[in-house]
């Protein structure tokens, strides 16, 4: 005799399995498929695309490079396109995992300022397309900035506890290991790929040392944070303080948010174009990557979300003021001034581990 | 008769509890398996494991060998301690209430309990970010609590409110007429026949607390790590999978201990109730 909870187990078995049928693609004929990052492309642009190549575009997002690398290490498959920062895509080079690029399906490819080619993660660019850029800088409330005097081109402000004596609790850094003590070795004048532990060790002193005044390491939250304006100076991304910028002026705050890259020098990143071994249709994804890199299209990540544009013939496309601000888009002096992070050792990257446990716990 | 009876019976049992096994076995077991295998191995050059066959104690090494990691497991389980606690105090007047009003109010009561499952975990955070930030008190340690013990309360008066809900009046009405006040009624009484729903809550709020690691990095300032955190920046920051392995199959070694004191714990509060009753 089948007992009713039995059946009642077998539903709850059987529904989920036939939603995940019918949750796969009716047929992937003509669907490109693009792993991207969250709000990276307007709808906009999706549909002209779609009407370009009579094809469907189809997205899946992720926050965090890692995010990104960990699910296809786990194996998954099917993705055409994927936008990975720059020690993301040597780790997938030297994985193998990528298709290399057929340039002469790329005529657009001449539009890429000869500065953001031929990086150090893939020289010749056999692999990837950039498509745009951020750095790591100060966020500020400017009224407040003013109110008290305070310098807003170095990274002291966040450092130095004769500034942070007057912003106690209102700043807020990146909860990035990585990024934050990047950060303090460009104050202290070394380089963020710096091998000698000892270096390492003087930044986690001048973090330790700045550490009580702030209120939080915070990733995301302090785009609010800023907007609203319970905090006065954030460390974190160029396109999160444009945002924070727009809401805040969207808000009618009675404040302004501006943002810069500290002298001292900064982290840049930035995020390329890639085929993925396992992506069925090459083709269409040559497509989009010659799309995009058409000025029109490529204008778009600049004026949608405040990104910086390694394409020349997107400038023409892009917002004056979006256009003219040196923290979106840093002059080719400052642009010497920028590093990109790279992937350390594991062995170095452990003692990091440990030595941010270490700022977490003090 | 019996005989044949017996037989589907049996068979029923099997087919009702095969897919469960099953499951555990496929998403509980074998991931578990490769953790502990994870945490005995080296880190890969690009995050991942070094290829086979190589095995390795560095991790444990790294981790056994330095106080600042059992220091942050000693703030997490202080953080779950406290956490309980409060829920405990909190709950348990909550549940009271609910297992003594009207029959036909009840099951509303236990609805509004858990209705705030039905909005993402994330939201409700972000609300308390919203309550807390005007208050000066975002960013705090307090804050960390205020979100621990929110999100976990309803873990508290569930079992609680089963407990209590089973409660023989007649029991209390006996206590008070052989002289006993409010309050020895209560701790006499009530109290020691609760100790097995305070038991299953602590367990409910506790263990999952440990492991929680949105709340502080939501809500907290900048010493809040607690072990949740640590075990997701190995995998998720940092690309040292075999660290973090060591690190979680240690958090879940000290749960599984826990577990056992506590249903240990538990088996003797019942008895100590049956020599009340």
């Amino acid at each position: 005799m089948k007992s009713p909870s039995a059946q009642r187990r077998l539903l709850a078995f059987g529904v989920p399995a036939v939603l995940l049928l019918a949750n796969l693609p009716a047929s992937a004929a003509d669907t490109l498929y693009l792993y991207n990052w969250n709000n990276y492309i307007s709808e906009d642009t999706v549909r002209r695309f779609e009407a370009h190549c009579g094809c469907r575009l189809n997205q899946d997002y992720y926050s965090d490079n890692e995010e990104m690398l960990a699910k296809l290490e786990a194996g998954a498959v099917g993705y055409d396109l994927l936008v990975p920062t720059g020690n993301a895509v040597e780790s997938l080079i030297r994985r193998q995992a990528l298709r290399e690029l057929d340039k002469s399906k790329l005529p657009n490819l001449r539009n890429v300022k000869r500065e953001f080619l031929d990086a150090w993660f893939d020289p010749g660019n056999r692999h990837s397309v950039p498509y745009a850029t951020s750095v790591t800088l100060i966020g500020y409330n400017v009224g407040k900035i003013q109110e008290l005097g305070l310098p807003t081109d170095t990274w002291a402000l966040i450092f130095e506890p004769k500034y942070l004596e007057k912003l106690k609790g209102r700043v807020t850094v990146l909860n990035s290991q990585r990024e934050l003590m990047a950060a303090a070795m460009k104050y202290l004048g070394h380089s963020v790929q710096e091998h000698d532990p000892a270096r390492w060790d003087e930044a986690k002193r001048l973090i330790l040392r700045a550490k009580p005044y702030w209120a939080a390491f915070s990733n995301s939250t302090y785009i609010k944070d800023l907007a609203i304006g319970t905090v006065w100076v954030a460390h974190g991304y160029s396109n999160d303080m444009f945002r924070a910028q727009q809401d805040a002026a969207a808000a009618q705050r009675p404040f302004s948010i501006g943002f810069a890259t500290p002298k001292e020098g900064a982290v840049l990143a930035v995020d390329s174009l890639v085929l993925h071994k396992s992506g069925r249709r090459p083709d269409l994804a040559h497509r989009f990557i010659d799309f995009m890199l058409a000025g029109e299209n490529a204008a778009d990540v600049s004026n949608l979300i405040g990104a910086g544009n390694p394409n020349a013939a997107a400038t023409p496309y892009i917002l004056p003021e979006i256009a003219a601000n040196p923290g979106i888009f840093p002059p080719p002096a400052e642009l010497k001034r920028l590093e990109m992070l790279r992937d350390f050792d594991p062995k170095l990257r452990r003692t990091l581990s440990r030595m941010w446990t270490e700022i977490k716990v003090r | 008769m019996s005989a044949p009876r017996t037989q589907p019976a049996g068979l029923t049992k099997w087919a009702v509890t095969l897919p469960p096994t099953l499951f555990l076995l496929a998403f509980f077991l074998v991931p578990a398996l490769i953790v502990v295998v994870a945490g005995f191995r080296e880190t890969g050059e690009f995050g991942g494991l070094a290829p086979w066959p190589q095995v390795s104690l560095d991790a444990w090494r790294f981790l056994l060998g330095d106080v600042i990691y059992l220091e942050v497991f000693a703030r997490s389980f202080l953080v779950a301690a406290l956490t309980t606690l409060i829920c405990i105090v909190l709950a348990y007047p909550l549940a009271w209430l609910i297992a003594r009003s009207p029959k036909q109010r009840r099951d509303v009561l236990v609805l509004l309990v858990i209705l705030p499952f039905a909005s993402n975990f994330l939201v409700r955070i972000y609300a308390w970010i919203m309550l807390l930030g005007p208050a000066n008190l975002l960013y705090t340690p307090l804050a960390v609590i205020v979100g621990m013990v929110y999100a976990h309360l309803p873990f508290m008066v569930l079992p609680l409110y089963t407990n209590l809900e089973k409660h023989d009046p007649a029991l209390l009405e006996a206590a008070q007429d052989l002289g006993a006040n409010a309050w020895t009624r209560f701790w006499r009484v009530t109290f020691p026949l609760s100790l097995p729903g305070i038991f299953s809550g602590s367990a409910l709020v506790f263990i999952p607390v440990l492991g929680m690691f949105a709340a502080p990095e939501l809500l907290g300032g900048t010493g809040d790590i607690l072990i949740g955190n640590l075990i997701k920046e190995q995998f998720l920051d940092n690309r040292d999978w075999p660290l973090g392995s060591a690190l979680a199959i240690m958090l879940t070694a000290c749960v599984l201990a826990l577990a056992g004191l506590s249903a240990w714990a538990a088996k003797r509060g019942m008895h100590g109730t049956e020599a009340i009753t």
